[in-house]
């Protein structure tokens, strides 16, 4: 059974302009999704009706077959899914150990450590890390939360190539090993060669391309 | 990790808006503390001066209706005179502090051995007194007791003297006077004794001095001698055509005049058809309205103070708050509710305040007096109570909260989506 299903959504800016055209999807757990596409095809706003951010003006978005908007989308955010962005997000005024315990009530060190940080750097002030360093923060972040559900958003775009691939590594396994539903937007070939499923979007339409099983 | 943890976080590592934040506060509430305490001083003042301008009410025959009638000095109103009765009943208003009444007589006085005192004029110009401390002359200062006590409606034979008179006459508080109105005509004689001796501190050839109806009498001439003895002085003489012509009340508080005087005229045994009751608060009109416009002017400025400062607030928390677009958008992404983000930005300001406030409180004790004087007042009047602190730290709070509310509303608006935009 999808843990997360787009059922025939639609998504329109200002009454004008369709950027999502009655797309449809299933995601289960225990993959990774990567969206692909070019700038300004809707991938972000896809990702953010899958969080909650935003409705959809038409169709729904289903969680473990429950519409998000009836269990309430503030509900959605705080239990089902947790967000990565491209550049890392995190609370400026709190070290990495505290950004984690911001969604977790776990010990946020052995997380960190997990993910490669050290002690020191766990306590260090976030913005005295480096890119790699604050995005691994922010993965340490989402998968100290509850949520079954990671949404990335270009978490790769900022890092160079080697720190960039060990994040893709860790998603992974978050997939694989840990049993979450990765959706990453990306328009990264790499990082997309690496999801079980390729969703891509094109003139509002959405394509499931390829369905490479890697496991 | 709670609301309350991530403010107290904030506030601590986020020292320069915090110290920012705080400065303004402490700045404010000085002022504000400083102000209540001038607004005080000045109403405290405006009270005293209240009740010790001498505000006061005449009573009065009203010679426009009583008639006329001719006699050997010519014509003389028959108008009614204020009796004693009508006089005491005035007096037990409510609002009434004191009251004195004239009975004019120009008798001849003598000691004890029936010598006439030595003087300055013909005769001596005496008022008959209820209460002298309430005359007019006691009242401007130009006569002040020295020796002995004033006149008072419980006396029935005192008389004060001027020190001049006594020093002529080697006379002292005790001694007894024989008052006769017309030697010449055999009218009573009327024993008195000295209970005052006053001093003349005015001197009567100056303009602002002269006194109408003693225009040839030396000061050193006059003399106050009870109601009772001055009434004695004129039986078998002229008691028809004299008698107490005006009373004077004076109140507890300048600013309740109009209703003691509705009051007055609220007696019905009195015929006000025959009596004129006209209202002598002039003093303390302008005085009143020089208080007034000082204690419009603070209370302007605290409001004033009040406003710009609550609205400098609302901007620096507004700035403070937008500036903060990412991280609430990253706070409500992670799943913290809008009313728990809203919450700790309150509580970041409630913090700084529950800090500034008490150091507040001690600073305005040392700046309320230097401001104080700035208004007239003397610093060791301008005094910042608790009640003053209680009632800042109350409003204060509430204000604040208010405008971390305000400045919260427009970041509130945006859907968590275009935060996300904005991240972007």
């Amino acid at each position: 059974m999808s843990i997360l299903e787009v059922k025939g959504v639609q998504y329109t800016y200002d009454n004008k302009k369709k950027v999502l055209k009655n797309i449809s999807a299933q995601m289960e757990q225990g993959k990774m999704y990567a969206i692909l596409g070019p700038s300004g095809c809707g991938k972000t706003t896809l990702l953010s009706l899958l969080g909650g951010l935003d409705s959809p003006t038409s169709g729904q978005i289903l969680y473990q077959g429950e519409d998000i908007e009836k269990t309430g989308l503030a509900n959605h955010r705080r239990s089902h899914v947790a967000f990565i962005f491209q550049s890392y997000n995190l609370i400026d005024y709190l070290t990495p150990m505290e950004n984690v315990a911001l969604t977790s009530k776990l010990p946020p060190l052995p997380i960190l450590e997990k993910l490669g940080l050290t002690k020191e750097e766990a306590k260090r002030n976030v913005l005295k890390l480096s890119g790699g360093q604050q995005q691994r923060v922010a993965i340490a972040r989402a998968l100290a939360s509850d949520a079954q559900v990671i949404l990335a958003d270009e978490p790769t775009g900022n890092l160079d190539e080697e720190t960039a691939a060990e994040i893709t590594a860790i998603l992974k396994d978050s997939a694989h090993k840990s049993g979450k539903c990765v959706v990453i937007v990306t328009h990264s070939n790499e990082l997309a060669k690496e999801a079980d499923v390729i969703l891509r979007l094109r003139k509002g339409e959405l394509q499931i391309l390829e369905r490479i099983e890697q496991r | 990790m709670n609301l309350g943890l991530r403010a107290v976080l904030h506030t601590a590592r986020k020292w320069k808006k915090t110290l920012l934040v705080f400065c303004l506060l402490l700045a404010i509430t000085t002022l504000v503390l400083s102000g209540l305490a001038i607004a005080d001083a000045q109403e405290e003042q405006a009270e005293e001066l209240r009740g010790t301008t001498g505000a006061s009410f005449t009573v009065e025959r009203n010679l426009s209706t009583g008639g006329w009638s001719n006699g050997s000095g010519g014509s003389y109103s028959i108008q009614e005179f204020l009796t004693e009765d009508m006089i005491q009943r005035i007096a037990t208003v409510d609002g009434v502090e004191g009251y004195d009444a004239s009975l004019i007589t120009l008798p001849h006085i003598f000691n004890d051995k029936g010598k006439e005192l030595t003087h300055e004029n013909y005769s001596f110009y005496n008022y008959g007194s209820y209460n002298s401390q309430y005359h007019e002359l006691f009242l401007s200062g130009r006569f002040e007791v020295a020796e002995g006590s004033h006149i008072t409606d419980d006396m029935a034979n005192g008389v004060m003297i001027s020190r001049e008179l006594a020093d002529w006459n080697d006379l002292k508080v005790g001694d007894t006077l024989t008052g006769i109105y017309y030697p010449q005509n055999n009218t009573p004689a009327v024993d008195m004794e000295i209970v005052g001796i006053f001093d003349v501190a005015a001197d009567k050839d100056d303009q602002v001095n002269m006194y109408d109806d003693s225009s040839y009498y030396d000061y050193s001439s006059f003399v106050f001698c009870s109601m009772e003895a001055a009434e004695g002085l004129l039986k078998g003489w002229g008691e028809k055509g004299e008698g107490i012509s005006e009373a004077y009340y004076y109140v507890t508080d300048a600013a309740q005049l109009d209703n003691v005087i509705k009051k007055a005229q609220s007696i019905s045994s009195i015929n006000w058809n025959n009596f004129k009751l006209t209202a002598n608060d002039q003093v303390y009109q302008n005085i009143s309205n020089s208080l007034s416009d000082t204690g419009t002017l603070i209370t302007t400025l605290i409001v004033v103070i009040t406003a710009v400062s609550m609205a400098l607030i609302v901007l620096i928390l507004f700035m403070s708050v937008r500036s903060r677009n990412r991280e609430t958008g990253i706070l409500l992404a992670v799943g913290i509710a809008k009313p728990a983000v809203i919450l700790q930005y309150v509580l970041e300001t409630l913090l700084v305040a529950v800090v500034a406030f008490p150091l507040a409180y001690l600073s305005s004790k040392q700046v309320a007096g230097i401001l104080g004087t700035l208004f007239d007042k003397a610093a060791e009047n301008v005094i910042v109570t608790p009640e003053h602190f209680l009632l800042v730290a109350g409003g204060g709070g509430i204000l604040l909260v208010a405008a971390a509310l305000i400045s919260c509303i427009p970041a509130m608006r945006l859907k968590p989506k275009e935060i996300l935009s904005q991240m972007e």
